[in-house]
Parts: C-alpha cells; structure tokens; sequence
C-alpha cells in the first residue's frame, strides 16, 4: 500500500471514529426512555451526568421541543445612542430576571442590533403569560389624585382646547370598534361586579361601599350624545360625571366603548398642553358593571409626577386577601429611602386618595388614613393566585426603562414538536432507504461504497451538530434530507466517469484514477455554487431558516470529504490487488 | 443496471421547442402573478398573525369561519391544516400590537366554538416592520445569490457561461413562483430557503454539464460548437438523470411524509428540482449555442463590409 494510500485511509478512520464518537451521548439519550430521565433527575449525581449528557448531545430547536421565540423592540425615540444602548442593555438585564424566575430551563436572551432583544424559551407551555411578564413595563408609580374641584376645570380645559383645535373624534366606524375591543380585553376581562379593591398598608379605607342605587338614565350616561354635543364638548360628552360614585377615588367614568376613543383625547389634549399645571389623567385598570350591562372605566386626574416610584421597592410576596380570601394580594416592602419618602407623602395628605398605578393604568386609589412608617403595603385587587404571583415577580424583577413591544413571536406547542419530529424521521428513513435501494441496484459494488459515504456523510453531519452546539430544526432535518440526494452526487460523478474510462478499456486501476481525476474538478465547480446559496441562507436566515442552512452547509462540506477522501481510499483498496481486473461498476 | 449508454439524442434539436414551451410558461408564470397582483406572501413578510390549532370536537371549515366572522374579524382566512381536526387561521397584515394579534385570534375562535377544546399547536406573529425587513432581506439574498454565482462562473468559465446560468436560474425560480402563483400558495420565509436551495441545485446541474463541455472543447477541436455541447450534454445525461432521481426521491419523501408544517417547502424543492433538470439541459447548454452561433453569424456578415 502505497505511503499517500496509508494516510488517507488512517484520516479515514479517524474521522468516522472521532463522529461516531461525538455522537453517542446523543444516542444514550435518545436510548433514555422519558422515566429513565425523570429517576435520573431526582439524584443529584445522576442529575448531573445527564445534564452533561444533554449539552453534548444534539440541541433540538423551540420547532422540535416546543418552546417559544420573541423579538423585542424597544422604544429608543428621543434617547441619544449611549442612553440607548444603557437601556438595551437595563431591559435584557431585566427581561433575564424575570424569566429566570418564570422558571423556564435554558433560556436565550440576546440583543440584537441597536434595539432588540431575541428571547428563545424552550419547552414553554403557557405562551399568553410569557408574552404578558416579559412585554409589561411594570412600571408602579404612588401619585397623588387631585381634589374633587379640579377635576372640573380639567374637563373644561381640555373641552375648550379640542373644540378650539377643531378635534372632535366623530361616531364610531366598525374597524374603530374592533380595535377598541382588542385593546381593553386586559381590562375588561372579568369585571362583573363593582369591586375595584385597593387597599394601601395598614390604612386602607373600605372602598366597597354601596353604590348609589339611582343613576340618572336620562343624564350623560344615555348612549351616543348628539352631534352638535360633540362639537361644542368634544370631551365632557364623552365622560361622565359622577361624584356620588367617589368611592372609588374619582368622579369621572368613560362608557368602556368609549375608552379608546377617549385615550386619544386624552393623548391630543397633553399635546395641545392643554392640562392644568401638575396633572394628567390616568384610567383605571378595571372595568365597573353598573345596573346590569353599563360598563365603566373610572378616569383619574393625578399629580403628573410619582410621589414615589416602583424603583425603591425591596421585595414583593403574595398572600390571600384576608377579607377575600378567594382574592390574593402582593405585599411590597420598600428600602429605607422608599420608606421615608412613602412616610412624608402619607404624612402631608392624611384624607387624600393616593392612586397607585401600574404602567399608567390605576389600579387602585385608596384614601390616607394616615401616616405610614412602615415602609410596607399592600395592592389588592380580585388577583388570582397566578395574576398575583406574576405581579410579584414583575415587581421584583423591576421596571423596564423604557416601553417594549413584541415584534415578532413564533411559538410552537410540544406536541407539535413531538409530530414534527416524527414525521422528519420518517421522512429521512424513508429517503434514506430509497436512495440505497436505487443506488445499489444502479451500480452494484461500486454502489455499496456509494451507500457507505452516504452514511458516513450524515454521520459525520450528526456529529458537527453535537460538536459545535448547533441547533436541530425541522427545516434542518429537511436540509439533512436533501443532502441525502445530493451527496450522492458526487459518487455518481465519480462512478459515471470511471464507467466512462473503462469503456475506454483501460486497467481497473487506471480507470479509477483517472475517474478521480476528472471527477473532482467538476465535483468541486458544483458545489461550490450549491455553498454559496447556503453561505447567503447563514447570513439571510433568521430563525427557522438558519437550522437549514447550517445543515445544509455541513452536509455539502462533509459530502465532498466522504465523495473526494474516503469513497476513493474504499476504491483504490478495492482495486490495488494487481491483476484485480474487474469492478462492479 | 444502465439508463443511458452512449446516446445520442440531438438536444439542440429541442431547443427551439424548449425556448417556445418555457417562454409560454413563464409568460403564463408572469401572467398569474400580475392577476394576483403579485406574490402572495405570508405574514413573515406583510406582518400579521398565524395560529394552528386542533379544535375537539372538529367544527366544519365554513362554521369556523362563519363563526370569526361573526365577531368582526373579516379578512381572516380558514383552512384545513394537515387532518380534519386540525385548522391554519390566518390573520394577515395586523394593525393591533403584535403582542394581541394571535390571542385576538385565539380568544374568537374559543368564543366562537363554545364548549369545545382549543389547543395550539402554533403561533407566530410578524410585525410590520419586521415584515419589512425580512421582505428586504428576502430580496437581497436572492440577489447576492444570483451576483456571486455569476461571479464564480464568470472566473472559473467565462462570462458568457455565467450569463446562461443565471438565464436557466431565473427561469427555474420565476417557473416556480409562478407555479405557487398559480395554486395560490403563500410564499414564507422558509419557501425563500427553498427557492436559494433550488438556486444552487440547479447550478449544480448546470455546471457539470459546462465542465464536460469545456473539457469537449479541448479534445474535439473539429466537432462545430453545436456538437460539441450536443455531445457533452448527451455524456453527463446519465448523472444528470441519475442524481435528479435521487434528489427527487428525497425531497418527494419529505413531501408525502415531512408533515404540514413543511409541506409547501417541500413541494417548492420537488418542483425545483424537475425544473432545474429541465433547464439545465434544454436552457442553458442551448444558450451557450445560440449567443456563440449569433456571435459567429455577426462576424461573418461584417466580414463583406471590411
């Protein structure tokens, strides 16, 4: 055996050692049946072994194992570049607590560019609520509501200004409707009764009293106001005043099909600067059901700065309401300078109602009974178990600096994964034995050498992906099918070419060489093409695409190992005897 | 076992019938997409919604639908997705938050079907802007595919053979397209992957068929240009026949068995593939002919005049 010979065939093995081995920590695990795992975890040592099994082994993607993939962007408009890349860098930080404590395994959270953020959570089961922990400001502010008789001179400011500015947002158009509807169905989501709950430490004052029994039908609360109305009280038409309902910490009410309407009125007029000095207005969270089907927003007018902000909160913990016990509360505690500021603020308005908002929206405006050293209260709210727990863990992990939106999601559910996976290796199994069948009845011996690189390619293919930590998607297994079909075509080159010279009736030896010989360079123009394709698919892909094109990269790069190295080195083996002069060709 | 052995089938024969039969399909390609208004893309490029759930009991197509509608959700299309239980609820081109856009969705279709059990398989959302971007990028990566391959073939062959790739490659990718057009099959990210792939599967073709041609040139410096091509697209027929076979193989079986989820990206490979095969032989080899002969005819016609 010649010496050139000696050290392909050596590379040969190697490489075939060196993937197979690669690959079994893949293959233990795919042999660990699902309660194999679930004992394995439960000790600690053997928990251990696993995980270690589970980073060598091949990754599947959210596609495969189910899971979720988010793009955020965050809003950087009048931020300079270094204040926008602090609060990329504040909302990854922050996005990463609370998904830390969401309890989610392996999570990936990366920013992207100047203002994004690329969120992969794995196995995840509730989607909704993902959406709602990582997207939310959580932003918790205390403000102060402002006395009952400013309130009325809000309205009239805001009234002249848009009537001035010739705003009057007209009678409803059904696509409007559709957007209101989607836009409140946080708020509305399970108001039927009149109970928006607020209670701040140990001051709370009852905010459940008895509404009064008789609102005026005929008043502002009948439905659509006449047009003129809407010309000459662009605003006041809209809301409705209503002091007996004080209670709950505000006179005014928007009809809940109004909501957005109003919001925009609200917004033109903090545009027009049309609101007395210190204030604006907030809505509340809930919706109040009135007399049977009138559905109400409460409207606050507050102090446009925090009395004191979410940023000196310590802690957060849920626990039952003890006067709802179906209800759950958060307790927060605030840290020494919070506490003094929250001491001073309910100190100086003993009698006045403090509203305590959460990303703008009020959730509850209870009155000051009086001064509060501790540094601790309370919200309460009709909160399930879970909504309080997420807004603990919201408080906890803090405040986004700044609003984010979610830009693009892709969430597959396990058990599609599960089918997908299924159905790819069907898919490669079924390919797979096709091809071998086709190829051995075409070629005959030299077919089998032909089938052996195929599978060596795809193992070598395996083995990469385990390797490098690179991520297994259904379109990657599309990608390692289709490389099935086109490594062979190397061979075929080859085999054609070295039919060809025998034709030519040249030695066995010969034909093979020369075979090579003028195989390869065709064999290398071609893929070379089918590269760059999947070299523009790395850079192009996102997501989905990038598992096929890493697949289909490797694939291409080990089929021209397996075609140019290691089919020849089977060959030349095959045909070294001298006097060997026939081949199956 | 042999299909081919030394045929000699006369290709540039069929040219003039392939020009004739490619330009009708791609004027009927080109035709289908301007009465389509053009491609019709999905949310990863127009933004919007997508949700695939398996509803138990199974409701009719037309009462899901029916029942969407009801709740002001017009533009929203319905269509089986896979088995009878299973449903693709499209909701293109949003203007709510992408946050909503999906749960809107999935909230009328529980309202919709009380009493039955929702679960679902999927969810994406695309903003507009992100829609945009990938549109662009999309785009762009087609194009970059095309230049650089034009650029290879130009330096490893000549420009001329560059010219008739990227000929046979928009022809394989605008057949295609219309293709889709045609069935109203949305065009998504994962079919742009599809359409790169067809890119370098047809090239591939396509240069192992120049390859034995300029080796031809070399050796066969008597046989006319014509020939010459006649002759190497007739060698490599069997490989050419031969690994389009397998690779159809392949991408048949993810067709029938890779599930719904890849089932249009399979189809664009398996179309692709026959396509590319086609044009490799019938368009660009021929091209190569008809620019070199033009070339010559020229030449001689200007000859008299000097």
């Amino acid at each position: 055996m010649n010496r050139s010979l000696r050290i392909r065939g050596v590379l040969v093995v190697v490489v075939l050692l060196l993937s197979v081995w690669g690959l079994l920590p893949t293959i233990r695990l795919a042999l660990m049946s699902a309660e194999d795992k679930e004992v394995a975890r439960s000790d600690p040592e053997r928990a251990e072994q696993l995980a270690n099994l589970e980073e060598k082994a091949i990754r599947q993607g959210l596609d495969l194992q189910g899971g979720m993939y988010l793009v955020l962007e965050i809003d950087t408009t009048g931020m300079t570049a270094d204040q926008a890349r602090d609060a990329l860098q504040r909302v990854r930080e922050i996005v990463g607590n609370r998904v830390d404590q969401f309890g989610v395994s392996e999570p990936v959270i990366q920013t992207q560019g100047t203002s994004r953020i690329v969120v992969q959570l794995p196995g995840l089961l509730d989607a909704e609520r993902a959406k709602r922990l990582i997207g939310q400001t959580a932003q918790l502010e205390f403000r102060l509501v402002r006395p009952l008789e400013e309130y009325e001179n809000a309205v009239t400011k805001v009234d002249e200004a848009l009537r001035k500015a010739g705003l009057i947002e007209g009678v409803a158009d059904p696509t409007e409707d559709f957007a209101d509807a989607a836009v409140d169905t946080a708020g509305d989501a399970s108001a039927d009764e009149a109970e928006a709950a607020v209670a701040a430490a140990d001051t709370a004052e009852n905010p459940f009293g008895e509404l009064p029994s008789a609102l005026d039908e005929d008043d502002a609360l009948a439905g659509e106001p006449a047009a003129e109305m809407l010309r000459e009280y662009p605003f006041s038409s809209r809301v409705i005043y209503q002091p007996q309902l004080q209670n709950y910490g505000t006179p005014l009410w928007v009809e809940e099909r109004n909501v957005a309407r109003v919001r925009r009125l609200v917004d033109e007029a903090v545009e027009l600067r049309a609101m007395p000095r210190g204030t604006e207005f907030q809505f509340g969270m809930e919706t109040v059901t009135l007399q049977g089907d009138q559905r109400l927003r409460p409207l606050y007018l507050v102090s446009d700065s925090p009395s004191l902000t979410g940023d000196r909160l310590t802690d957060a913990r849920t626990s039952p309401d003890p006067n709802y016990p179906a209800n759950w509360q958060v307790e927060f505690s605030l840290d020494r300078k919070g506490g003094r500021q929250f001491a001073k603020v309910t100190g100086d308005n003993v009698g006045r109602k403090l509203a305590i908002s959460l990303d703008g929206q009020v959730n509850s405006a209870p009155t000051i009974q009086g001064k509060i050293p501790t540094g601790s209260g309370t919200i309460t709210g009709r909160f399930t178990n879970a909504e309080a727990s997420d807004l603990a863990l919201l408080l906890r992990a803090g405040a986004l600096p700044t609003d984010v939106h979610i830009e693009e999601e892709r969430t597959v559910g396990p058990s599609l994964g599960r089918d997908s996976i299924r159905q790819g290796v069907t898919a490669a199994l079924f390919g797979l034995a096709i091809v071998v069948l086709f190829i051995i009845v075409y070629y005959g011996g030299a077919g089998v050498v032909t089938v052996v690189a195929l599978v060596t390619n795809i193992i070598i293919l395996l083995a990469i992906l385990a390797q490098f930590s690179l991520v297994l998607t259904l379109p990657g297994i599309a990608g390692i099918i289709l490389t099935i079909g086109m490594a062979v075509d190397a061979n075929v080159l080859v085999n054609e070419r070295i039919r060809e010279e025998l034709r030519k009736s040249k030695t066995v030896r010969a034909a093979v060489e020369s075979g090579y010989a003028n195989a390869s360079r065709t064999i290398i123009d071609a893929n070379v093409t089918t590269l760059i394709a999947a070299g523009i698919l790395l850079w192009f892909g996102t997501g989905p695409i990038l598992g096929f094109a890493v697949t289909l990269t490797i694939g291409i790069l080990a089929s021209l190992f397996t075609a140019l190295v290691q089919s020849r080195v089977i060959m030349e083996i095959m045909t070294r005897k001298k006097g060997h002069q026939r081949i199956n060709v | 076992m042999e299909f081919f052995r030394n045929t000699h089938i006369i290709f540039m024969g069929g040219m003039r019938v392939a020009f004739i039969l490619s330009t009708m399909l791609i004027v009927l390609s080109i035709g289908s997409l301007i009465a389509h208004g053009g491609p019709h893309l999905s949310i990863d490029f127009t933004g919007g919604a997508e949700l695939q759930v398996k509803i138990d009991p199974a409701p009719e197509i037309s009462q899901l639908r029916a029942s969407l509608e009801r709740q002001g959700l017009s533009g929203v299309q319905v269509q089986d997705f896979g088995a009878a239980d299973e449903f693709l609820i499209v909701l293109p081109r949003t203007e709510e938050e992408v946050l909503d856009a999906a749960q809107v969705l999935l909230d009328a279709v529980e309202e919709g079907l009380p009493g039955s059990t929702v679960e679902v398989r999927r969810e994406e959302s695309v903003g507009p802007k992100i829609g945009g971007e990938l549109k662009t990028a999309a785009q762009s990566s087609v194009l970059a595919a095309l230049l650089l391959i034009v650029l290879y073939i130009s330096v490893r062959f000549v420009f001329r053979y560059g010219v008739a790739a990227i000929v046979a490659l928009v022809h394989d990718v605008t057949l295609t397209l219309g293709i889709f057009s045609v069935l109203n099959l949305e065009i998504s990210l994962s079919i742009i992957a599809a359409f790169l792939t067809i890119i370098g599967y047809s090239l591939n073709d396509t240069i192992v068929v120049f390859d034995r041609i300029r080796e031809n040139m070399k050796l066969r410096r008597k046989e006319s240009y014509r020939q010459v091509i006649n002759r190497s697209i007739n060698e490599c027929l069997s490989r050419t026949v031969l690994t389009s076979l397998t690779t159809l193989m392949v991408a048949l079986s993810l067709y029938l068995f890779g599930g719904p989820v890849i089932h249009d990206f399979a189809f664009a490979l398996v179309i692709g593939v026959l396509v590319g095969t086609y044009s490799s032989i019938f368009i660009a080899s021929p091209i190569l002919v008809w620019w070199y002969e033009r070339r010559v005819a020229d030449r001689k016609r200007a000859q008299p005049a000097m």
